[in-house]
């Protein structure tokens, strides 16, 4: 449905708007490189604009934020019908790293309505022009069932108890009384 | 024997003032003196002995020593020594005099100490919020170590906007941001204007807080921070990654083996290489010359991709544990990563030649956004924008970490102070980089890639670390704990300092150089606000009080 619906509507160009409310850079920059030469997105007639007035398509990137959340609902308001939302990376989609800390409200579903979710901390410029043309038809969803296992990670971690060695620590002279 | 010798300076000139003190290793100097001495104990360091401000900290000690700490950070660049002066306050009342009227730099963090950890700073003249929302309670401070990540005071109150302050006579009000077209990040800025003049301008921004100090002193371990602190920015991850490990290195005095000190090198000055070509591209862009704006991400993607090869991601690249690294750079990576180099620096170097004869962007450039050397070192300004004025400070030469002390480099200044020297400090230092790199990879000998650490990491000690980033110098304060991960650990980003600069660099500016003096800082304000807040309308900064402003505007009105 959604699909049929953009290809009648956005059918020849699609404007975007991108808003970060609150994530890392990481996640605006993969999307500015996605327009620069090696990836061109404006020879899909994509083409970045400055004011959510003008777009048809919000990507939002990083978490809601409380203090984001009432200004990224005016941006969305201000947006025409039809509209897109695309939820990039991680944070947009899940709500990150921090999703339950005290500042940050979680993903961004919770403030507006998401279409499309491309996860990735940040997504490749690839994958975001994948997501985009998925959401435009003009590519095929790929998709296969993938069973994820929890890895061992090869990191030590010190915990007290389990490392109580021998040595001492040299460097380190303590309070120097004067 | 630096900290030596300046700690027997200190003994002999404040005697009894001084309760103890840490000389962890050779550059590094704790002093704790008397919470009643802490403004003459500054003012003699900052004024006589010329040392540059660095970072004001708060922390909350009372589960381990009752008190509270106090803690200013001091950089001593020429003598290689990075010094704290640190006091413990009374749990109760905790209260510390103010030393802005000497140190202008330390504004904004004695302002974020009395929001988050509730220590009051006696003698501030600008005590508005900073950090935390007019809606937050009074009294309730997120830091403390009685408050959970996450928890929000039953008060707290989100409909409560922020009150701007008036804007002076004469003066109209341009609203600039939170989502603007030419910065990424949100931030907000109320421009005072008269006519096509910026007269003052009032910042209100901390938009991007996601709570990190707290969220590692309370729910992560010592190896989980490194991950979380290189997602605080995603231009310069990196450099948040190596100085949080370096300073639990240090306090836990670990030393991490060689390989893993070059490949830290090399992965730090990658880094500044995708971020300079980024910047360059990006005030091309701003100046309305997008020719050179899509060179530079020409030019700068096979760096990304390099990058990817080494690491496995383009940006965050996971590098550094406590005690080494976790990937390595193997023969084959090698070839491709010079061959890398050679294109880049062929291809960088017509874009410097044309780029420093080109009279449109000299033109919106030269004499715009200008911030002097007394401006450095008055508001604690650093990286390009202290050099670009002529002040020669460089972390990886004055305080060398990982394996800069092995390896040759200039470092670039420029006279002219303004934008468009600090377009030539990072077009020029993108060479300096690329030089690094190679004797890096010359001089890179074999061996172990992370350290085995048998013993626990001590409690309770301090380490400090202070990481050149594109942006300037990016400084770590961590207090060992228990729990396996630290107790306190503070994040001084590179734009929190030069964000302070910005009023000043505007004022008297045609409006349309704005964005231009704002983008020359290369703002990043996911850095700056890594701490916990909560409202759109929080932490306006006045940088500016309205007196000045009103006296400027009159003076105007006169003249
Ligand atoms: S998903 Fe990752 S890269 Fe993107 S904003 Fe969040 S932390 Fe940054």
């Amino acid at each position: 449905m959604l699909k049929n619906l953009c290809q009648k509507m956005f059918g020849r160009s699609l404007w975007v708007y991108h808003a970060n409310s609150g994530g890392c850079n990481g996640c605006d920059i993969e999307v500015l490189n996605a327009l620069t030469p090696y990836y061109d997105v404006e020879r899909f007639g994509i083409k970045l604009v400055g004011s959510p007035r003008h777009a048809d398509v919000m990507l939002c990137q990083g978490p809601a934020m409380r203090s984001t959340a009432q200004a990224l609902k005016r941006a969305y308001d201000a947006m025409p019908a039809p509209k897109l939302v695309f939820a990039i990376g991680s944070c947009a989609c899940g709500g990150g790293l921090w999703f339950d800390s005290y500042s940050v409200i979680g993903p961004v579903e919770k403030i507006i309505p998401v279409s499309y979710y491309i996860p990735g901390c940040p997504p490749r410029p690839e994958a975001i022009i994948y997501g985009v043309a998925v959401a435009l038809g003009l590519v095929d969803k790929k998709t296969a069932p993938v069973a994820f296992k929890e890895l061992e990670l090869p990191i030590p971690q010190y915990h007290p108890g389990d490392l109580r060695g021998e040595g001492e620590l040299v460097v380190y002279e303590k309070a120097e009384k004067v | 024997m630096i900290a030596r010798e300046m700690f027997e300076q200190f003994k002999q000139r404040f005697g009894p003032l001084i309760v103890r003190a840490d000389l962890p290793s050779d550059n590094r100097l704790f002093v704790f003196v008397d919470p009643s001495s802490v403004r003459y104990v500054t003012q003699h360091i900052f004024r006589e002995l010329d040392a540059r401000y660095v970072a004001t900290i708060g922390a909350d000690d009372r589960p381990f020593s009752g008190k509270f700490l106090v803690a200013h950070n001091f950089a001593f660049d020429k003598e290689h020594l990075l010094c704290g002066i640190l006091a413990y306050l009374p749990p109760d009342k905790p209260q510390i005099d103010s030393i802005t009227d000497m140190v202008p730099a330390a504004s904004w963090g004695e302002r974020e100490m009395r929001d988050l950890v509730g220590i009051e700073p006696v003698g501030h003249r600008y005590l508005k919020r900073l950090v935390l929302p007019d809606g937050w309670p009074e009294g309730s401070h997120p830091l403390r170590k009685d408050t959970l990540w996450n928890e929000v005071p039953a008060q707290y109150d989100p409909e409560r906007e922020f009150k701007f302050d008036e804007a002076p006579e004469g003066c109209m009000v341009i609203p600039f941001g939170p989502f603007h077209p030419t910065l990424d990040e949100p931030a907000h800025f109320r421009l005072f204007v008269e006519g096509e003049m910026v007269r003052g301008c009032e910042y209100r921004g901390f938009m991007v807080h996601r709570g990190i100090e707290k969220l590692a002193e309370s729910v992560m371990n010592y190896n989980d921070i490194p991950m979380l602190a290189e997602r605080i920015c995603g231009i310069c991850g990196c450099v948040h990654n190596v100085a949080y490990v370096q300073s639990v290195e240090e306090a836990a005095a670990l030393k991490p083996p060689p390989r893993a000190e070059y490949i830290r090198t090399i992965m730090l000055e990658l880094e500044r290489l995708h971020s300079h070509l980024l910047w360059v591209g990006l005030a091309c862009h701003i100046v309305g010359f997008d020719t050179l704006f899509m060179q530079s991400f020409r030019i700068r993607e096979p760096i990304m991709w390099m990058a990817e090869k080494i690491s496995g991601n383009r940006k965050t690249y996971a590098l550094c544990v406590i005690g080494g690294v976790r990937w390595n750079i193997t023969p084959e990576l090698k070839l491709e990563l010079r061959s890398v180099l050679d294109k880049l620096e062929s291809e960088w170097r017509p874009v410097v030649a044309a780029v420093s004869h080109d009279k449109n962007i000299q033109k919106r450039t030269c004499g715009v956004g200008v911030a002097d050397a007394g401006q450095v070192k008055s508001m604690g300004l650093i990286g390009p924008v202290a050099r670009a004025a002529g002040v020669d400070i460089d972390c990886r030469r004055d305080h060398p970490y990982a394996a800069y002390d092995r390896v040759e480099f200039d470092v670039i200044t420029e006279q002219g102070a303004d934008v468009w020297s600090r377009l030539l400090v990072r077009a020029k230092e993108v060479f300096e980089s690329i030089r690094i790199i190679r004797q890096c990879l010359d001089k890179m000998e074999d061996g172990p890639l992370q350290l085995e650490i048998k013993d626990e990491l001590p409690i309770g000690r301090m380490g400090l670390s202070s990481v050149e980033a594109p942006r300037g110098e990016s400084h770590h304060f961590v207090i060992t704990g228990e729990n396996n991960r630290p107790r306190r650990w503070r994040v001084r980003a590179p734009t929190y300092q030069n964000l302070q600069g910005i009023p000043a660099m505007i004022k008297d500016q045609q409006i349309a150089d704005m964005t231009i003096s704002l983008g020359s800082i290369d703002p990043c304000f996911s850095c700056t606000d890594r701490l916990e807040t909560v409202d759109v309308r929080s932490g306006s900064v006045k940088v500016w009080s309205q007196e000045e402003l009103l006296k400027l505007t009159r003076k105007k009105v006169e003249g």
